[in-house]
């Protein structure tokens, strides 16, 4: 297995080459000038073009890209064209408030949503299989933002528990950190939790009809034993693999959880880049999100070889 | 389906409003500490902070906290003293000099010299507009000594003070020497100003916070304050930024205490925030706003004036103004001039076509004697952007009475930036008609108001060219009296509006608010945060 993990890290480099030819020339080609932006409204045509000259984006695209590769092969993500900082700095400023947010979603909505799947598909056709259901339904329905809003208003502003906005470093303390992160880390998990609620549920359903768990039930395991020990662990491989998959959900949810309660994390980065047409920033940051959707898939591939002894790499 | 902004508008039929406040969300500051740290929502995001190399609003703003000027436009719109103790001008008008106050300081202990001065000036004479005329007519600007620095001209520069004292960007903010030797189109690295608050830099999280503390040793006039000039008191330790892309999240945020002054609530939350208690908005800055619809000169129809002329004849600036600002009409006003209304030279000579209801027979008949045939009319809308989303909206309806064909392209502010420096055909990537607006603040005079000039290539996007309207402009920098300037003005106005340079879309201003323990805070073209204290 080590041998396989170490193929598949060494067969991330293609993957992440063609992720950074496509997302350079993406960037090319799309419209927008950073330089028209930094130059202000009121700028002059020869303002904005002495800007994007001193900025070196009147260069041909393989002089640029060409440069760019060669640093980011050194390490090297480049310079914020806004900020001046580099953009390894700008991801390490942001990275904790996303990742803090990302993990607390992750432990909240698995938690949560795979008791709830399991239940529903034990309790099959009663009203809290219904219920699982329709609360699956909704998360898939609302958008997070609304949640966000509703949660803002109730838990913030009503009952004054939670603060509204913003985000504590983690080196200041659990609860202040914690405080800062239920509400979105709720707002952000609906979706996450109908997704994996809904797949425990289906793949139970049909692991459940399996002829070793009528010979478990013959044997006298008990209800729990069964769902828990012999169905789910059974189940476990569609829903790792939902989960992984999932991680993909998050990434693009963190982008308005964290406008909504104004976390400074990489998704509020890669908006604001986008927005301004911050090149070296957009670029690093879709490595970055690509880099960690990679590694997601391999530890996900990897821990199928537990859940299912079969599977041998 | 339901977005973002419909969500916040229905915040009142969900009970979002009249929240009495019970009690404040537990800040994360002690109330010693809370008392004196101001928390500040900015209209953008802080992305860079070189005042003359980006010439954003929200740079601006911030720059004023931590660089001084040698002078500052005051709330009458004159020019005062403020790092300058004391300028002498020749007889001919061709030497100005300039004596700097003692005991000026940076944020890093150095004394401020005469030579600082003149290397910033040097920096921001390359970018701004004013800046670019005094240099075409600079024989040297040298400094004499520490504290005095001598400009010598080749013909006189009526208007010197107020361009070192004007609030447009790039203002003439002073630096010290090796940092205002960066070339003025790279960025500086170094934020050290001598203004009454320092930039804190290690704390600086671009997109997310920027803080400023109070500036110890910084010198203040006795004047008392106003605006840019007279005295700047800093009664808070400690400014931060913070910044909020949502609206609703801000709201909530000074709602809750979790924040003290909002720049610029979206009027939809108004009505919400005047109901809590705890909370005052008034409007943020009287001078407001010029909504702009911005022809291009260079390709038909808009190379015709009578074309131009149509649109005029078509926009209704009320219809505009109501879905850009609401039915508060104290918070807008139809404008017949390309100037900022109420201020002391203001004229609305030659804008009759833009008074009285619109007449969208005339206009079509002008335009099919323009020579327009119908050929797509490419007009660039930013959806991102509210105040353009409002204008292309309404106007694409207005035009379209008129039987113009309008290719409506729904983009975002980014594109729109560069798509509107292109000068081709709109059939091959260019455009017709893009929105923008304009400070009020930008708008009082001809000083630094690129959007009116009409010479051509060198022109503000859509390229105008007319020599008549050139020389009024030039007219009102030659004068040297209030008459002067007004007869100026509405020379230019009247030249401007027969040109079409532009068609203006109203007048407009936006809110702030604050929490009721924050005073000090100043009607104006920025937010001024010396003379703000909290309670």
């Amino acid at each position: 297995m080590f041998a396989y993990a170490l193929r598949r890290i060494v067969a991330t480099i293609p993957v992440m080459a063609v992720v950074a030819l496509f997302v350079f020339s993406l960037l090319y080609i799309s419209p927008g000038d950073p330089a028209a932006v930094i130059a202000g409204d009121q700028a002059t045509p020869e303002d904005v073009e002495r800007i994007r000259a001193s900025l070196g984006l009147d260069r041909p695209y393989l002089v640029r890209f060409g440069e760019w590769v060669w640093h980011i092969a050194q390490g090297d993500l480049g310079t914020s064209i806004f900020t001046n900082l580099p953009v390894s700095t700008m991801i390490a400023q942001r990275i904790e408030p996303t990742l803090s947010l990302m993990v607390i979603t992750l432990i909240l909505a698995v938690g949560i949503a795979v008791p709830m799947g399991v239940i529903a598909a034990w309790k099959q056709g009663t009203w809290i299989d219904r219920s699982v259901m329709g609360f699956a339904v909704l998360g898939f329905s609302v958008p997070v933002f609304v949640v966000g809003y509703l949660l803002a208003y109730v838990f913030a502003l009503e009952l004054d528990w939670l603060p509204v906005q913003g985000y504590t470093p983690f080196s200041r303390g659990i609860w202040p950190w914690f405080q800062n992160l239920i509400l979105p880390a709720v707002a952000l998990g609906g979706v996450y939790i109908a997704l994996i609620a809904r797949i425990t549920r289906a793949t139970m359903l049909e692991v459940l009809q399996q002829d070793y768990i009528r010979t478990a039930r013959a044997k006298g395991v008990g209800q729990r034993g069964i769902l828990f020990l012999h169905a789910l662990k059974n189940a476990a491989v569609p829903i790792v693999t939902v989960i992984g998959i999932g991680v993909a959900l998050l990434i693009g949810g963190a982008v308005v959880t964290e406008s909504v309660f104004a976390i400074p994390g990489l998704g509020r980065l890669t908006v604001d880049a986008i927005l301004r047409r911050d090149y070296p920033v957009i670029q690093g940051v879709i490595l970055l999100f690509s880099f960690t959707y990679v590694l997601v898939n391999l530890v996900i591939d990897l821990l199928y070889t537990l859940f299912d002894p079969r599977i041998r790499y | 389906m339901m977005d973002r902004r419909s969500f916040l508008k229905a915040g009142p039929g969900l009970g979002m409003t009249g929240l009495g406040i019970a009690g404040l969300a537990a800040p994360a500051l002690s109330q010693g500490a809370a008392a004196r740290t101001l928390r500040f929502v900015p209209q953008a995001n802080l992305a860079n902070f070189d005042p003359v190399w980006g010439t954003q609003y929200v740079v601006r703003n911030a720059a004023a906290m931590v660089w001084d000027t040698l002078y500052g436009v005051d709330a009458q719109l004159q020019p005062q003293r403020q790092m300058v103790e004391s300028e002498e001008v020749s007889s001919d008008g061709l030497t100005w000099t300039f004596r700097l106050r003692p005991g000026l300081k940076f944020h890093d202990g150095e004394p401020v010299l005469a030579k600082d001065a003149v290397a910033s000036l040097n920096r921001w004479a390359v970018r701004d507009p004013m800046g670019q005329m005094i240099r075409a007519i600079q024989n040297e600007l040298v400094a004499v000594d520490d504290r005095t620095f001598r400009w010598s001209l080749k013909a006189p520069y009526p208007k010197m003070l107020l361009a070192l004292a004007k609030n447009n960007a790039p203002c003439s903010f002073v630096m010290p020497e090796r940092i205002a030797k960066t070339d003025p189109f790279q960025q500086i690295t170094e934020y050290v100003g001598s203004g009454p608050f320092r930039f804190i830099r290690e704390e600086w999280v671009p997109g997310a916070k920027a803080v400023f503390a109070k500036f110890n040793d910084y010198q203040p006039r006795s004047e008392p304050a106003s605006w840019l000039a007279g005295g700047k008191q800093a009664l808070v330790e400690r400014v931060e930024w913070l910044v909020m892309p949502d609206p609703a999240t801000a709201a909530a945020a000074l709602q809750n205490g979790e924040v003290d002054w909002w720049e610029n609530p979206i009027n939809d939350l108004i009505p919400q925030l005047r109901r809590s208690r705890n909370i005052l908005a008034d409007v943020a800055d009287p001078l407001g706003n010029i909504g702009a619809l911005r022809m291009n000169h260079l390709h038909p129809p808009f190379n015709d004036v009578r074309a131009r002329r149509a649109v005029l004849m078509a926009i209704s600036q009320e219809d505009v103004l109501r879905a850009l600002v609401g039915d508060d009409e104290s918070m807008w006003k139809r404008l017949p001039s390309y100037f900022t209304p109420g201020t002391p030279i203001y004229s609305e000579a030659g804008g009759d076509l833009l008074k009285g209801p619109r007449n969208y027979e005339a206009a079509k008949k002008l335009l099919m004697e323009s020579g327009y045939k119908g050929e797509p009319v490419v007009m660039l809308v930013a959806q991102d952007q509210p105040i353009t989303k409002a204008q292309g909206d309404v106007t694409s309806e207005a035009l379209k009475k008129i039987g113009m064909n309008v290719d409506y392209v729904a983009t975002d502010w980014g594109t729109v930036g560069s798509r509107r420096a292109v000068k081709t055909p709109p059939s091959q990537g260019g455009w017709n008609i893009f929105f923008s607006w304009h400070a009020g603040a930008d708008c009082i005079n001809p000083a630094a108001y690129t959007a009116v000039r009409a010479n051509g290539d060198g022109a503000w996007f859509g390229w105008p060219k007319s020599d008549e309207v050139e020389a009024k402009r030039d007219a009102w920098f030659a004068a040297t009296s209030l008459d002067q300037e007004k007869a100026a003005m509405a020379e230019l106005n009247k030249a401007a509006m027969e040109h079409v340079i532009y068609c203006p879309t109203g007048f407009f201003t936006f809110y702030t608010a604050w929490r009721r323990n924050v005073s000090g805070i100043v009607k104006g073209p920025l937010p001024f945060f010396w003379g703000v204290s909290k309670s």
